[in-house]
């Protein structure tokens, strides 16, 4: 530490201290904190008690005005508005559509990222890079333009059944299905996986790939060995992003799915909405936001793993 | 002292930015800007801010009105939250006319300014049942959803709700109505199928009071609407999302029957994404419902005069005419003979003085609720 602190010294640098834990430190970040805690923390814990039936105080006018209200009959609260929602027939269906969905299109999204990034990564060619940035296009575009553009593309009388008609073959209706909310989601999920896992692989020195090349690996084992684990951070992060958001999509499976079973984003607004059931509606709030911080884990994970290995923290 | 002037301006810093996250928006007590709120379709955004509001500052020099819009009623709930919470805290809402179907939620609440003759003086011409039904909302245009049918397909279209029925299962896939959750022209046809296995008290006690007890006879109706699902459009248990949908697939000829508004069918129709041959028809036994809109001025309103000056304005035959002949074609709530002849004429054929009441809310939403789990996709 002396020695250190000499030859700072001795180079015409100040002196390195060692930093102190600082009040300063921690008021500077005391403003944005409290205003999360305030005016979203506070919300949810609110939320909370309203969906065990606390129905006094921030819950009065919600209560007075919302229909199927359970009152806590303990000093905890009841489960009576979750005991609804389980035995609601609707629920397990939609919860079932919703982890299909969000299971299916990240897996499909983290595939056809990996194979657009590898491609790039690979071929340096001015088709790679242009093949990427199109890629991202739908970034752009704003969902609900896409939502209803996918759904005169595959509607009963869109693009794909018209084209097919003129040669007698009846392309199926897509529109009302699992499978367009899966085909938006992607469209909509895919551009920001690319961008996080191309990113990732950029970083990946050349040398490595040229070393494993003169030792003779084929392609396949320099993706499986090399570019994957070491991009696997960003993998992680955008699987995450990209699964959260399809969980709690609303536009696209309104948009394009059937009406029964619904994915919860869209269940969860027709029981506040349509039904005035606020209660039922912030239990499937939870319970998305329960899987949606089963996810949010992972993330952190991979975060802390990453800042280890590089030596951050 | 660095330190503590830093530590100072950071406690400010804090406050700034928590108490621009909770300053309450200014009250406009007395003001002449009257603050108009519209939960509705884009055809009633278009009646007020292009037809209704410029008129009535030209009639009536020195007031201004803000129209704030929320699309279908999406924010319905929070409104009323808002309204209801306003009430109970002596507090102006921040809305003094109010245009949407939760206005009779309102009222049932005891929520609104109840509108007397003395306060309104155009009232005296509206039709007394459909005032009352308006629980302290005025009535201010009518509207009905009716049945739209293809012309080149279906030359003549079913009488009553028998021969409809009839109709959708002898033509698969030609028939759809929109999910009920989603608008309101499908959820009057689930309404109507419903009706039909309920007695004439049971439905008046559905439009008037929540009656959960008799929510069980609608299984008979629900059940002909499920046994439906192999029969209307896309023929698997799939609805249209909301009422332009179901418009949509009538314009393109996806469709030859559905259920629309009257007055989304005309302002269609006038603006030409509505083609000529499709036409529009009453059934019976029961018919399709409809009935008034209601505005409603919230009590706790710091601005009700100005408020009731433009409600009693939008009462008057100047403004009906506009109702009736403007781009949304809605029905007028004063005589026709009050009227300009030229602009009612589009009503002969449609009773509009004699119109099936929609369920009260609360017993409307459960309705919803029921259709959702019991009939698409079973």
């Amino acid at each position: 530490m002396i020695s250190l602190r000499s030859k700072n010294k001795e180079e015409g640098s100040r002196a390195v201290t060692r930093a102190r834990p600082s009040f300063l430190g921690l008021a500077l970040s005391l403003p944005p904190l409290l205003l999360v805690l305030i005016f979203v923390g506070l919300p949810i814990f609110i939320g909370f008690t309203f969906s065990l039936g606390f129905t006094k105080g921030p819950n009065r006018i919600i209560s007075i005005i919302g229909q199927q209200i359970h009152v806590k009959n303990h000093w905890w609260g009841t489960f009576a508005a979750y005991s609804d929602v389980f035995h609601d027939s609707r629920f397990l269906g939609d919860l079932g559509l919703t982890l299909f969905v969000t299971v299916l299109s990240t897996v499909l999204v983290i595939l056809m990222g990996l194979a657009i990034s590898i491609y790039q990564r690979l071929i340096r060619s001015k088709q790679a890079s242009v093949l990427v940035t199109l890629a991202i296009i739908p970034l752009f575009v704003p969902v609900v333009i896409s939502a209803w553009a996918i759904h005169t593309f595959y509607g009963g009388d869109g693009f794909l059944r018209s084209f097919f008609a003129q040669f007698g073959i009846s392309f199926p209706t897509l529109t009302s299905t699992a499978s367009a909310i899966v085909i938006g989601s992607i469209w909509t999920s895919l551009p920001f996986a690319i961008l996080m896992i191309s990113s990732g692989m950029q970083g990946i020195p050349d040398a490595l790939i040229d070393a494993a090349k003169d030792c003779g690996a084929p392609v396949a084992r320099i993706i499986g060995h090399i570019l994957i684990p070491l991009a696997k951070t960003p993998i992680i992060i955008a699987a995450s992003f990209t699964a959260i958001g399809i969980l709690g999509s609303f536009t696209i499976p309104l948009f394009l799915g059937p009406n029964q079973p619904t994915m919860l984003g869209v269940e969860i607004s027709n029981f506040f909405g349509s039904y005035n059931r606020p209660q039922q509606s912030l239990v499937m709030a939870f319970i998305v936001f329960l899987a949606a911080s089963g996810i949010a884990i992972l993330y952190v994970w991979s975060n802390i793993k990453s800042a280890k290995e590089s030596g951050r923290i | 002292m660095l330190k503590k002037t830093v530590w100072k301006s950071l406690a400010l810093a804090a406050v700034l930015s928590l108490s621009i996250g909770i300053t309450a928006p200014a009250s406009h007590a007395g003001s002449q800007t009257i603050q108009v709120y519209i939960s509705a379709d884009t055809n009633i955004q278009d009646l007020w801010v292009k037809t209704l509001v410029p008129a009535f500052k030209a009639a009536n020099p020195g007031y201004d009105v803000n129209v704030t819009f929320d699309l279908h009623g999406d924010h319905d709930a929070q409104e009323t939250a808002k309204i209801t919470a306003a009430a109970v805290l002596h507090k102006d809402p921040g809305v003094d006319l109010i245009d949407g179907g939760f206005v009779t939620t309102l009222g049932a609440a005891g929520l609104l300014y109840r509108p007397t003759a003395g306060l309104l003086p155009n009232i005296k011409d509206v039709n007394r049942t459909v005032l009352a039904a308006g629980k302290g909302g005025i009535p201010y245009r009518g509207s009905s959803v009716l049945l739209a049918y293809n012309t080149t397909n279906v030359p003549t279209p079913p009488k009553t709700l028998d021969e409809l029925l009839a109709w959708i299962k002898a033509h698969p896939g030609k028939f759809t109505y929109n999910a009920p959750s989603g608008g309101g022209s499908g959820y009057s046809f689930v309404q109507t199928v419903v009706d039909k296995y309920l007695s004439n008290a049971d439905r008046a006690t559905l439009v008037q009071q929540a009656a959960p007890d008799l929510e069980s006879k609608w299984s008979q109706g629900l059940e002909t609407l499920r046994q439906l699902n192999a029969y209307t459009y896309g023929q698997n248990g799939t609805y249209p999302a909301n009422n332009a949908e179901t418009l949509k697939d009538l314009a393109t000829g996806l469709v030859d029957m559905g259920t629309v508004w009257s007055d989304q069918f005309s302002s269609a129709l006038k603006a030409g994404t509505m083609p000529a041959n499709i036409k529009v028809a009453q059934i019976s036994n029961p018919s399709l419902t409809g009935g008034a809109s209601y505005l409603g001025i919230p009590s706790s309103s710091t601005n009700r005069t100005a408020a009731r000056i433009l409600a009693n304005w939008v009462l008057s035959p100047a403004a009906q005419n506009l109702i009736v002949s403007g781009t949304l074609n809605g029905f007028p709530v004063i005589p026709l003979n009050k009227l300009d002849p030229k602009a009612t004429a589009a009503f002969t054929g449609v009773d509009i003085q004699n119109l099936r009441a929609g369920y009260l809310s609360a017993n409307a939403n459960d309705l919803k609720s029921k259709w959702a789990s019991t009939v698409p996709g079973k």
